[in-house]
């Protein structure tokens, strides 16, 4: 391990002590609550350590577990992890390490191009996929917005699409030097995934041949991944559905947490059945 | 031995902009339409003919470095400016410093450039090596977070490829060559001197220290630079065994020079405030992007930052420059008695920036600075000849072809071709000699 990506334990209301996991040599944070069908959400590149409205509706249907990827949050920056195949077979083995043969699959942003890989090369650990607002493909003309060629205060308004003001509780605290030193050492995690190349120019061709009940939602008006991102991928995967939630912006569980829960809920309940 | 070495240091900026302050950064994003090129011909051959000009005026090197998509400095390939320099110099050391190597696909041709200006020049290069600006992370599309492992990686490449002989295989960890066998090697044995420009981080000072390499402090406040000297120094003697030299304990300094004190403010404040407000202008998440350093490093850094309000660098005031000791501005009395402070107080071998052209300085005043460097500060420091240290030495090189013919003499092996089909050969050098084929040929016959 080099270093921690989590500093201080953030002040957030949303805040609560995550559990803990060996997986290989990286021990791994994760928040798991409710009981049903197992639900695993992948993070984006942000709101790490929280338990956020959003996850507390998905828990009073399903059991639901948000673990944190590897130098996000309370999980350290493993020396080895250097590209996706390190971060896609890393989930392979947290779910063998927590004894999950197959789970509902959810992925938010980056956390959403991450399980479409896992998706491509572990479909037989899938029971189903949902992408929310995800990236890894790229559409021409429709450049993503480049977080990291922004003022750091730029972008709550972006994931938001505006007023963020309601959000805060969400955001790291820019008076905070702990939360500061947290966000630059999760952005150079995700530098570590994206910077070179924020797309797999090979995922389109390897979703046409996903065998797995998907459901893509979109916002309403993303100002970091155009809109027709969403489209893109519900056209891409075999028999995706598409839903976009009314009013939000990239951030839309955390804008919208009821909606996109009952959504995401009632569509895991009708693949269950 | 000289008690200082002076070293010009101009970056070969494109002031012709908008204010900065209307822009979010006059680097990576500033549009390149911009940029005339027909301004930039006059830009470019003014300003080499400056750096050409310190061999004449005395200096003892002329350096070099390199910058991406900026205002601030136009020199995306200081390989090519060295390579002008190197043509219409003889003798004086031109360094290169450096070459930035994380953003580079492959290091092998630093190893070849450094090489061929090495041997051209007739072994007066110096070679630096740099990880380059974080807004050179956004402009080459290089991940910032693998910085510091790709910097070293090419630096044990190149120097393998320039100490150990080729070929050899490379198998790393972001270099992958089968062969590594650059032709030509340079003419400087082992290699030509090494600087690791930096900014007091304590990794780089450590290196350098460890291989005697020769550090430069780029601009930063005097108790920075200061702290960095000493940590080289202490970590020469306490964890290496050694005592470090002076020569290689670098500063890059802004020095001005002018008739009186007044006078040389007059001249300098206006273009060495262009270089920080205006060329300087790149916002944190260019200059600093994620990953570029340690999380450790960045804690330290944004602390320190804030505990003493330290403004951005592109917020710097003139006043606070010169009173921190990022430039030296006065009259020849006022820059001898800063520099004596740099040279006994803080030990310091090398001076670089020791006049030269910045911001929107017209040529003649730039000639003008070098000019009165050369002549009233620069003697003082040297011993009673005023000569560069490179006037005391023999160039590697042979500048006539008679001492080349006298001291380097032949070649260890002969040309040769095949001559007919019995397995003869014979230097092409003669072939168009019959009556020395003819001899050849009989005595292959014997």
């Amino acid at each position: 391990m080099t270093e921690s990506a989590a500093a201080e334990k953030p002040a957030s209301r949303y805040y609560t002590e995550p559990s803990r996991i060996q997986v290989g040599d990286l021990d791994v944070a994760y928040r798991r609550k409710g009981s049903g069908e197992p639900v695993m959400f992948l993070h984006g590149a942000g709101t790490t350590r929280l338990w956020l409205p959003f996850y507390e509706r998905m828990s009073e249907s399903v059991d639901f577990i948000a673990p944190e990827h590897p130098g996000f949050g309370e999980t350290a920056f493993p020396d080895w992890l250097d590209g996706w195949s390190d971060l896609i077979l890393h989930y392979r083995d947290l779910l063998d390490a927590l004894e999950l043969d197959r789970v509902h699959l959810i992925g938010f942003s980056l956390g959403g191009w991450l399980a479409s890989e896992l998706a491509v090369y572990f479909p037989e650990r899938l029971k189903s996929l949902t992408l929310i607002t995800p990236i890894g493909i790229s559409i021409e003309g429709a450049p993503r917005a480049n977080l990291f060629a922004m003022p750091p205060e730029a972008i709550p308004e972006m994931l938001f699409s505006g007023d963020f003001l309601p959000y805060v509780d969400f955001l790291p605290n820019p008076n905070s030097l702990d939360d500061i030193v947290n966000a630059y050492g999760e952005l150079g995690t995700f530098a570590r995934l994206t910077w070179t190349r924020g797309y797999n120019p090979k995922l389109e061709r390897h979703l046409s041949n996903v065998d797995v009940p998907t459901l893509v939602v979109g916002a309403s008006d993303d100002w970091i991944v155009p809109n027709v991102y969403a489209d893109r991928f519900a056209e891409l995967i075999p028999g995706a559905k598409l839903e976009r939630i009314p009013n939000t912006g990239h951030a839309a569980i955390v804008q919208e947490p009821d909606r996109a829960a009952e959504l995401i809920s009632g569509f895991i309940e009708g693949v269950a059945r | 031995m000289n008690k200082l070495q002076f070293y010009s240091l101009m970056f070969m900026p494109y002031p012709f902009i908008p204010p900065a302050a209307d822009l979010p950064s006059t680097w990576v994003n500033l549009p390149n339409s911009l940029y005339d090129p027909k301004v930039g011909h006059r830009l470019y051959n003014e300003f080499l003919e400056l750096n050409v000009l310190t061999e004449r005026l005395g200096y003892d090197g002329v350096l070099v470095n390199e910058h991406h998509q900026t205002a601030y400095g136009t020199m995306p390939s200081p390989n090519i400016m060295a390579s002008y320099i190197v043509a219409k110099t003889e003798r004086i050391k031109v360094g290169v410093i450096g070459n930035a190597l994380p953003l580079h696909g492959n290091p092998l041709r630093v190893a070849e450039e450094i090489a061929m200006l090495d041997v051209i020049s007739g072994g007066r290069m110096i070679s630096g090596f740099v990880r380059g600006t974080g807004n050179e992370y956004f402009s080459y599309g290089i991940d910032p977070s693998t910085s510091r492992e790709r910097f070293w990686e090419a630096h044990d490449l190149i120097l393998k490829a320039w100490t150990e002989p080729g070929p050899f295989a490379w198998e790393g960890k972001y270099f992958n060559l089968p062969f590594v066998n650059p032709w030509p090697q340079p003419l400087q044995q082992p290699h030509p001197p090494i600087w690791l420009p930096g900014f007091a981080s304590l990794e780089t000072i450590d290196e350098a220290a460890k291989r005697h390499y020769t550090f430069m402090q780029v601009f930063s406040p005097r108790v920075v630079l200061k702290k960095a000297l000493d940590t080289y120094r202490r970590l020469a003697e306490e964890k290496y065994g050694y005592e470090a030299k002076r020569e290689n304990l670098g500063a890059a300094i802004l020095i001005y020079v002018a008739e009186t004190d007044e006078q040389a403010h007059r001249e300098a404040r206006p273009h060495i405030t262009w270089l920080f407000r205006e060329g300087l202008k790149h916002p944190n998440y260019f200059a600093g992007p994620p990953g570029y350093q340690s999380q450790a490093s960045f804690r330290n850094f944004l602390g320190t930052i804030i505990e003493k309000g330290i403004p951005d660098i592109y917020d710097l005031q003139y006043e606070y420059l010169i009173d921190n000791g990022y430039a030296i501005v006065g009259s020849p009395d006022t820059v001898i008695e800063e520099l004596t402070k740099l040279t006994d107080d803080l030990g310091t071998g090398v001076v670089t920036g020791a006049g030269g052209q910045w911001g929107a300085m017209p040529h003649w005043m730039a000639i003008k600075n070098m000019t009165l460097m050369a002549e009233e500060v620069m003697p003082h420091f040297r011993e009673p000849d005023g000569k560069p240290m490179w006037a005391k030495e023999e160039r590697l090189g042979k500048h006539t072809l008679t001492e080349h013919s006298a001291q380097v003499g032949k070649p260890k092996i002969d040309p040769s071709i095949p001559w007919g089909d019995d397995g003869m050969r014979i230097d092409p050098r003669i072939a168009h000699l019959p009556e020395l084929v003819d001899e050849a040929v009989a005595e292959y016959e014997r």
